[in-house]
């Protein structure tokens, strides 16, 4: 008796969430089956890739990123070069130095930013913010009403401010909000609850379900992704079924392997390349397990991922 | 699918006879279960029970050794069903297509990545030698370089010829890569002639099944798989396919480890090669062949396979020593953390951030974090000391000042004491805060503050000798006399040999901060309300924790003993600290008229004494089935169990003095282990021994209003299965009510109208 391989396509399907408009809208989600499992049933969508474009970019010091953006002085100038990297799906505009214990820029200058940069690009626009949950409320809502119509991902609403957040992105101004918890399945299940009973509906929500760089207690983040795909697929839980999306580049450039100079550690080489393979390996890592969407920086580390996926979707 | 411990234990001779070297048919089997022992050891297993269990036991996948790596045995698809057990392992291919500048080179690079990361070598454990249609000579001599790096090797050859000669230049450390549908009858005769593993490759998945098949009925079952394809999704598909044919439908046709060849796959793109390398580390590729490893790739792909091999239920532990930061010297000032490997990252991460040259001392916390060690009694003065005594950091290091985690302020007196040369300063309470602190030199004052203070103990001369007390010396000297006082309400008496549900309250508990400061001060009225609630609410045992108790314990325990029962007419008390002597001294003042004291409690690791303890002062002990870190099976905790057992019987103990503790699991984070635990109490009870547990721990982290109803269900659910006693809060009318309602449908009480009043 000779092998036949029994396939397992899935009766739960993850919701197929569309950012940005016109020809250059994407679509995340869909499958009903695990990643690149194309044995099992077709990739619905392949899994896309963001560019990263901080408001703190001046501070970007690796070669191959100062060549790529060079002569680029404003977020929108950054942004369409963005546009133009091999691989690039969509644009996500980072206000790390909205913080008001570091830079404090004003949500008037951020808001300026994200329209010049709504206007300067045609792909789609995902939003994150500087981590503090006060001035984040503020910045999402306004950027959010700035740029209503563009079907914009704005990063992220959380146990704490899921309310304030999905009400002022979702409901008010239309856009996918990004539901983010940090390795607790238990939570992100609660959270997309919640979302939902304000009425946000299942299709806008994208989901966070926490980030490391790997070698950082990744496995917590492997395990959370393993743990939501059963869910949502042999479980067909409607509450895990959002696509998800991974931020990778801000965990994988700040960690020692990415930023220890070459005097420092001499054995290992060269510091960009370091670097660039963090940041491929996380990314990598994060698809398998199930990301629908990673957020990348170094344009030879999109141009892998994208030759990843292509070869094999 | 493999046989449970307990399913053999059913067919076993239940003889107890000793003669196969384990103490009991119970553990025996447990062994065979694990693989361990080979059922052959037992001379009185019937044949036909011994040709089903081999049958049956046999992995869904085996495991194949390769000199000291071990590749395969996986029981699971996915690390958090359970855990995976054989990592990954790299190897660098070198190719007769190579000249032999490129093969030096290659050979050469193949060993520069060389280090250790959280205990564990990292480096390319094997070296591939492909086979690109040279002659045989050719081809050995390529292999014969190969082997002179010492490492095991993997040859990819199809060649027959090509791989006698091969074979014959180098050992047994080998895998030869080379069976296919067309050859592979002369290749198991070559690779089992030698001895070596036999690698099997075919041009698609079904005559791969045919191959192994084939093999398999020559006898070989010393086999891994080469599922490379030629293009990655094909390759990611062979893989998945056969892993998950293995594990999930138990076919074992594909129950071997695999080989997955990047250097084939990518063409020299060494970042594409990091990109699928990361993606086979989670999908169940055995052996990756690479085209070379750079310290760029073997950063990020180390410390994935780190993070997806470790063992879900035991945490990451750093070793414990000295860290030097930023340029530290012996002239830098200390900063005191625990071995989680999380808790390392993250302070280690800030302490870089702020710039200061300090040096970070990492101490044994059994790979805890800060708080959760702290409450365990795994981080305490004395462990501390230990670990200063052990590293030798007095004469390491001069600076004297030595920063503590913020979450353990309460430590700062009982440190001070054991390190009086050292200035003892508390740091902040989260990692985040540390860069503004260091930089900011906060530290510095308090430091002064504390050299002051030493010095002036110095200078008093203070630290006299201490004699230590007989237990009678300190009741005498140190043990406050207990103010009985008048209660409406009074304990009811307690008859042991009762079978109704043994409720212990655990609320006098030093985690919380009004319990934790009365012990201190000996003040009783928080004690004794609390103990009158639980007492009211129908509590059958009290269990009185006094915390760490490094300094006090054995006056504390007595004070605390004395004065609940005193108060509470006898009530029975389970005794709970880390500090045995203050358990031994609650013994001692304890009244027997209810019930003799719990000991709360031991494990089969590092707790086992308390066994002995409760043996030797005839009290019950609670038994924790797990040793370090959670069980990872129903089979490890009854293994676990049995130990405890026998050690407590070979000391004149009786069986049901032994209370066993599943260790009850919370269901945000663990909800897949729940039915696990219960069918743990179910075989306590087959085995007629009493458990007991926490609980509550289950609906940790829940809202308030809905752990009731998830304690009083479980607690439901586990008397079903035969638990007899409980850690919980008596105050939870729910649960009580739950309880007495259980132990009426049990027969175990009478029922009358009123029997939730009673």
């Amino acid at each position: 008796m000779s092998f036949e391989p029994k396939t397992q396509p899935f009766s739960g399907k993850i919701n197929a969430v569309t950012l940005g408009t016109g020809d250059k809208a994407i679509v995340i989600g869909g499958q009903n089956v695990l990643p690149f499992y194309t044995f099992d049933a077709p990739i619905e969508n392949a899994p896309k890739i963001g560019v990263e474009i901080s408001d703190a970019a001046d501070s970007w010091d690796v070669p191959g990123l100062v060549d790529f953006y060079a002569g680029c002085t404003t977020m929108a100038e950054r942004a369409k070069k963005a546009e133009t990297m091999e691989g690039a799906d969509f644009i996500c505009l980072n206000f790390e130095s909205a913080d008001p214990n570091g830079a404090d820029r004003s949500v008037e200058d951020c808001v300026a930013d994200a329209k010049a940069v709504a206007e300067a690009v045609s792909m789609p626009i995902v939003i994150m913010g500087c981590k503090n949950m006060e001035k984040d409320g503020k910045l999402f809502s306004a950027v959010a009403e700035a740029l209503t119509g563009k079907n914009i991902l704005v990063m992220s609403a959380k146990n704490e401010d899921y309310k304030t957040v999905g009400a002022s992105v979702a409901l008010a101004s239309g856009q996918k909000v990004g539901a983010e918890t940090a390795d607790d399945i238990n939570l992100a299940k609660q959270l997309n609850i919640m979302l939902k009973g304000l009425n946000v509906p299942a299709e806008s929500i994208v989901m966070n379900i926490g980030t490391a760089a790997v070698g950082y207690g990744y496995e917590y983040v492997a395990s959370t992704l393993d743990r939501v795909r059963d869910a949502a697929l042999k479980q067909s839980d409607a509450d895990l079924q959002m696509p998800i999306i991974a931020p990778v580049s801000t965990d994988t450039w700040g960690v020692k392997e990415s930023t220890a100079s070459e005097e420092d550690e001499p054995a290992w080489g060269n510091r960009e390349e370091r670097g660039i393979n963090m940041e491929i390996s996380t990314a990598a890592a994060n698809l398998t397990g199930g990301a629908d969407a990673v957020i990348m920086r170094h344009p030879a580390a999109v141009a892998t991922i994208k030759k990843f996926i292509t070869e094999l979707v | 699918m493999a046989l449970k411990g307990l399913d053999i234990f059913k067919l076993s001779p239940k003889k107890n006879c000793k003669e196969c070297g384990s103490p009991t048919c119970m553990a025996f089997c447990m062994k065979v279960a694990q693989g361990a022992v080979e059922i052959d050891k037992c001379p009185y297993f019937s044949d036909d029970a011994k040709a089903m269990l081999n049958e049956q036991t046999a992995p869904p996948m085996k495991t194949i050794s390769v000199g000291e790596h071990k590749l395969g045995g996986e029981t699971v698809l996915f690390r958090h069903e359970k855990t995976l057990v054989s990592k990954n392992l790299y190897a660098a291919s070198v190719c007769t297509c190579m000249d032999e500048a490129t093969v030096d080179a290659k050979l050469a690079a193949a060993q520069t990545v060389d280090y250790e990361r959280i205990g564990e070598r990292m480096y390319v454990e094997f070296i591939q030698v492909a086979n690109n249609q040279a002659d045989p000579a050719v081809y050995a001599n390529l292999v014969k370089k190969a082997a002179a790096v010492g490492r095991p090797l993997v040859l990819e050859c199809w060649d027959v010829e090509c791989a006698k000669a091969a074979l014959e230049v180098c050992g047994k450390d080998v895998i030869l890569d080379g069976a296919t549908p067309a050859n592979y009858e002369a290749m198991n005769e070559l690779a089992t002639a030698k001895g070596v593993v036999l690698g099997v490759w075919a041009e698609n998945i079904s005559d791969l099944y045919d191959t192994v098949k084939a093999l398999e009925a020559k006898g070989n079952k010393n086999l891994v798989l080469d599922v490379t394809g030629k293009t990655a999704k094909e390759t990611l598909a062979n893989a998945v396919l056969v892993r998950r044919t293995a594990i999930k439908d138990g076919d074992r046709t594909f129950g071997y480890p695999s080989i997955v060849n990047l250097a084939k796959l990518t063409k020299g793109d060494a970042r594409l090669e990091t990109a699928y390398a990361s993606m086979f580390t989670e999908k169940y590729a055995s052996i990756i062949v690479m085209s070379g490893m750079s310290y760029a790739q073997a950063l990020p792909l180390y410390g994935l396979r780190q993070n997806i091999f470790t063992d879900p239920q035991k945490p990451m532990k750093v070793e414990a020593k000295i860290y030097p930061i930023n340029g530290a010297d012996e002239n830098s000032p200390c900063v005191l953390t625990v071995d989680f490997a999380l808790t390392y990252f993250l302070v280690s991460g800030e302490l870089e951030r702020s710039n200061q040259p300090l040096n970070l001392i990492i101490t044994d916390a059994s790979g805890m974090s800060v708080l959760t060690a702290w409450a365990a009694g795994k981080l305490s003065s004395t462990t501390i000391k230990k670990t200063f005594e052990e590293l030798d950091i007095e004469s390491k290091i001069k600076n004297r000042t030595l920063i503590i985690p913020g979450k353990v302020a309460v430590m700062k007196g009982e440190i001070q004491e054991k390190l009086p040369n050292w200035n003892v300063v508390v740091g902040t309470m989260e990692a985040v805060q540390i860069p503004k602190y260091m930089k900011d030199k906060e530290y510095e004052a308090a430091a002064a503050v504390a050299a002051a203070e030493n010095a002036a103990k110095a200078a008093s001369g203070a630290t006299v000798e201490v004699k230590e007390l007989s237990f009678e010396e300190l009741l005498a000297t140190k043990v406050p006399a207990i103010e009985v006082k008048q209660w409406d309400t009074q304990y009811k008496g307690y008859n042991p040999e009762s079978q109704t549900f043994v409720t212990i309250g655990e609320r006098i508990h030093c985690i919380a901060p009004s319990i934790r400061k009365a012990m201190d001060e000996r003040d009783p009225e928080p004690i004794l309300q609390r103990a009158y609630e639980q007492i009211k609410a129908g509590a059958t045992y009290l269990d009185v924790n006094i915390g760490p108790a490094e300094k006090d314990g054995p006056e504390r325990m007595m004070w605390a003993v004395k004065l609940l029962q005193e108060n509470f007419n006898n009530v029975p008390l389970a005794l709970d600290t880390a500090n045995m002597k203050a358990i031994e001294a609650g013994i001692k003042v304890y009244n027997r008229t209810n019930g003799k004291p719990i000991v709360n409690s031991a494990d089969a690791g590092s707790r086992i004494g308390y066994i002995d303890l409760a043996a030797a002062n005839d009290a019950i002990c609670i038994a924790l089935c797990s040793a370090d870190g959670i069980a990872k099976d129903n089979e490890e905790r009854m293994m676990h169990c049995d130990n405890m057992l026998e050690r407590g019987l070979s000391l004149g103990m009786e069986a049901t003095d032994l209370w066993f503790d599943p260790l009850f699991l919370v269901v945000k984070g663990m909800q897949d282990k729940q039915m696990e635990v219960l069918e743990a109490i179910k075989m306590f009870s087959e085995k007629g021994l009493k458990s007991t547990g926490g609980l509550s721990n289950n609906s940790n982290g829940a809202p308030k209003d809905v752990r009731p109803i998830m304690d009083s269900t479980l607690v439901a659910m586990c008397m079903m299965q035969g638990l007899t006693s409980a850690i919980v809060n008596p105050n939870d009318r729910r649960l009580m009510e739950t309880i007495k309602s259980c132990d009426i449908f049990k027969n175990h009480v009478l029922y009358s109208d009123s029997y939730l009043d009673l």
